[in-house]
């Protein structure tokens, strides 16, 4: 497994079956997701109907860029009172599924991305944000568009883990996706410095990926940060900025999907392998150090234990 | 008072007299030093050595050298003194060491010359090379790094640290020398009180 | 192996052939004490010069010789933040199973990487040449194993980047 799934797969499995035309059972289940999102799977009236529920910790600052509204877009019949604790809920009843097989899959994998919907949001404010402009400068020249034109839209900060963040910021001609991250360990900094250089370089050294999103990483807050309260300031060496320039060609409304997507997975799928890393890193450690121990071992002379025999012919044993 | 304060610190070893701790090292050198020298005089040997070497005398430069080892001189006449040696041992060419050794190391107080070389090849390895003191402070922040191109890849093995060169060649004599006086020189430096 | 590796490992295979040269020898100070003369210092007497092998200024033994005690130190190249990180990992994982590398001294002398202290009982108790074979075969391994490391990190990261980059094209 390289790439992360964009869906939850537990919740994916769990409805596929529910789905299949099983015999109804209550269910009563808590999923995690990465960034600490929790779900809740619950059959609170009849078994027959499955409530799903979502926390996710900065649903707020979702609401504020229009998280809502996607969501009532995706989900609009199944949408119920939100679960106390929780953020927002659907209700699907097992009796009133869409008959065909392939829309019930359909249903499953928009259940399953619930996550993924939920996020979702900001970043398609900033892409239809992106088409505005781009409409509006395409009116001037760059000498004479207006100075709000030039800096484009307002930075929207997402603040989905406790201490990270990812702001996305609109202009005339890219869309920018800066996520902070932080690194608790000295090992996965340094192991993240070197994942980062190469996310920058590929750029440059593949020539299949020349059409990639640019990306950059820097330790202290980059220019389109400024004056954006709460960034955690340089110098303490554990946060570092890894920041996407989207181009027109990732914004269109065909890739759209997938590359919001795709760029959501992106802290997730980078911590996920330095973590691995490391562990393929300590196995080998481990390995080598049994090696060396048996290299050590061999410094032992081999015991004899040929029989000893007295002059006469007896044999005797060295009592230990 | 404050060296009341820290009395617990004191290592009373020292204070006794009669403690192990202060052994009287003089009594382990051998009555037959050599005079005492000063760097000055390390200083002229240093330029008749050179003589020689620069009169395409490798052998007999070599063998001055170590003759003139200066045993009971200050810590600055010995420095001198390593200077000079290592010049020697630079300027005699790869192919040329086993002969000059061979001719060094045979004869009158041959294998006195033998120890005091590889006491020379130690203490050449164990001073930090010229120039090579200032070590570039290690970055600690996450920051973008020239990779200078493509890649960030490289041979451990291509880039030498600093001093790689004069170790190359002390190495190379120690390994020559060895075959030629033995294990058993390597352990008369260790025992030697008679440092160079 | 590179040019200058060979002479370096020869320098501390042989002295370190000389240097282990140990013999019993009970305390001078306390009675029924036999302690390594090397970490307890008790007389100068009984400390031998040290000796300082050196391939270049990352690459460093120290053996420190005393009567019924030796001292090996080795300083392990580390060029960058990936090497350092790697060799502080592996010294971690040696040092924390030192009771049964029973000759690895369970913390570094100062400005080296990794110690071992050879006492009396191990010349003794195992052979000799095969102890000398361990710490060179140590400095080999540690070596490739450190630079092996490093390559597949990068490369591993250079496929991830690569992977995560593909779709958007």
């Amino acid at each position: 497994m390289l790439l992360l799934d964009y869906q939850n797969a537990l919740i994916q499995s769990l409805l596929t079956e529910r789905f299949s035309g099983a015999t109804p059972v209550s269910i009563d289940q808590v999923v995690s997701d990465f960034d600490g999102v929790t779900f809740h799977l619950s059959t609170p009236e009849s078994k027959s109907k499955i409530l799903i529920s979502i926390n996710v910790k900065c649903f707020k600052e979702l609401v504020q860029y229009g998280a809502q509204d996607v969501l009532e877009r995706e989900y609009g019949p199944y949408i119920v009172n939100p679960e106390p604790g929780y953020d927002f809920s659907v209700q699907v009843d097992l009796d009133n599924l869409p008959a065909e097989q392939e829309a019930r899959d359909d249903l499953v994998m928009k259940l399953a991305l619930l996550k993924r919907n939920a996020m979702a949001a900001p970043f398609e404010r900033a892409f239809d944000e992106f088409t505005k402009l781009a409409e509006e400068a395409s009116q001037y020249t760059s000498e004479s568009a207006p100075q709000g034109l030039q800096e484009g839209g307002q930075v929207m900060a997402i603040h989905y883990r406790e201490e990270e963040a990812i702001y996305i910021k609109a202009n005339s001609d890219r869309v920018t996706v800066i996520f902070s991250t932080v690194f608790r360990e000295e090992t996965d900094r340094i192991f993240g410095k070197v994942f980062l250089q190469e996310f920058v370089d590929a750029r440059r050294r593949v020539l299949t990926l020349q059409n990639a999103p640019q990306v950059l990483f820097r330790s202290d807050p980059p220019l389109e940060l400024q004056g954006v309260p709460g960034l955690t300031k340089a110098g303490e060496g554990a946060m570092s900025y890894v920041t996407f320039v989207l181009f027109p060609r990732h914004l269109t409304p065909q890739r759209r999907y997938e590359s919001i997507s795709h760029i959501q997975t992106f802290r997730d799928y980078f911590h996920y392998h330095i973590k691995a890393s490391k562990a393929y890193i300590h196995t080998r450690m481990r390995k080598r150090t049994a090696d060396f121990l048996q290299v050590l071992n061999r410094a032992r002379p081999e015991n004899e234990d040929r029989e000893r025999k007295t002059a006469s012919g007896r044999t005797f044993r060295v009592q230990a | 008072m404050s060296q009341l304060d820290n009395f617990r610190t004191i290592n009373i070893d020292r204070l006794d007299p009669e403690s192990s701790a202060n052994f009287p090292m003089e009594t382990l050198l051998p009555a037959t030093l050599p005079p005492p020298e000063t760097s000055s005089d390390a200083a002229n040997v240093a330029t008749q050595v050179r003589q020689l070497l620069r009169g395409g005398d490798p052998e007999g430069a070599l063998r001055q050298v170590l003759d003139t080892a200066p045993l009971a001189g200050d810590a600055r006449a010995k420095e001198v003194h390593l200077a000079t040696v290592i010049e020697v041992l630079q300027g005699i060419r790869q192919g040329e060491m086993t002969r000059v050794l061979e001719g060094v190391c045979a004869g009158d107080g041959g294998s006195e010359r033998a120890d005091c070389l590889m006491k020379y090849l130690y203490k050449g390895m164990s001073a930090p090379a010229p120039g090579s003191g200032t070590q570039s402070p290690r970055s600690m922040s996450v920051s973008p790094q020239n990779t200078g191109g493509f890649s960030q890849i490289q041979g451990r093995n291509l880039g030498e640290g600093g001093g790689g060169q004069q170790m190359s060649v002390v190495l190379s004599w120690h390994e020559k020398l060895v075959e030629v006086a033995g294990t058993g020189s390597i352990v008369r430096v260790m025992t030697d009180r008679r440092t160079v | 192996m590179s040019q200058s590796l060979r002479p370096y490992l020869q320098c501390v295979r042989s002295s370190l052939t000389a240097a282990l040269a140990i013999s019993n020898f009970a305390s001078q100070t306390s009675e029924r004490h036999n302690v390594p003369e090397v970490e307890a210092a008790s007389s100068p007497e009984l400390i031998l010069n040290p000796l300082h092998i050196s391939r270049n200024e990352n690459e460093k033994v120290l053996i420190e010789p005393s009567v019924n005690s030796v001292r090996i130190s080795i300083s392990i190249k580390q060029a960058d933040e990936i090497e350092q990180i790697l060799v502080h990992k592996f010294d971690r994982f040696l040092t924390q199973r030192a009771e049964s590398f029973f000759i690895l001294r369970r913390k570094p002398v100062k400005g080296y990487d990794i110690s071992f202290l050879i006492t009396n009982t191990h010349t003794e108790m195992l052979l000799k040449h095969k102890l000398v074979d361990f710490v060179i075969q140590f400095m080999e391994d540690v070596d490739k194993e450190v630079s092996e490391l490093k390559l597949f990190l990068n490369a591993r990261a250079r496929f991830v980047a690569e992977s995560f980059l593909t779709p958007f094209d």
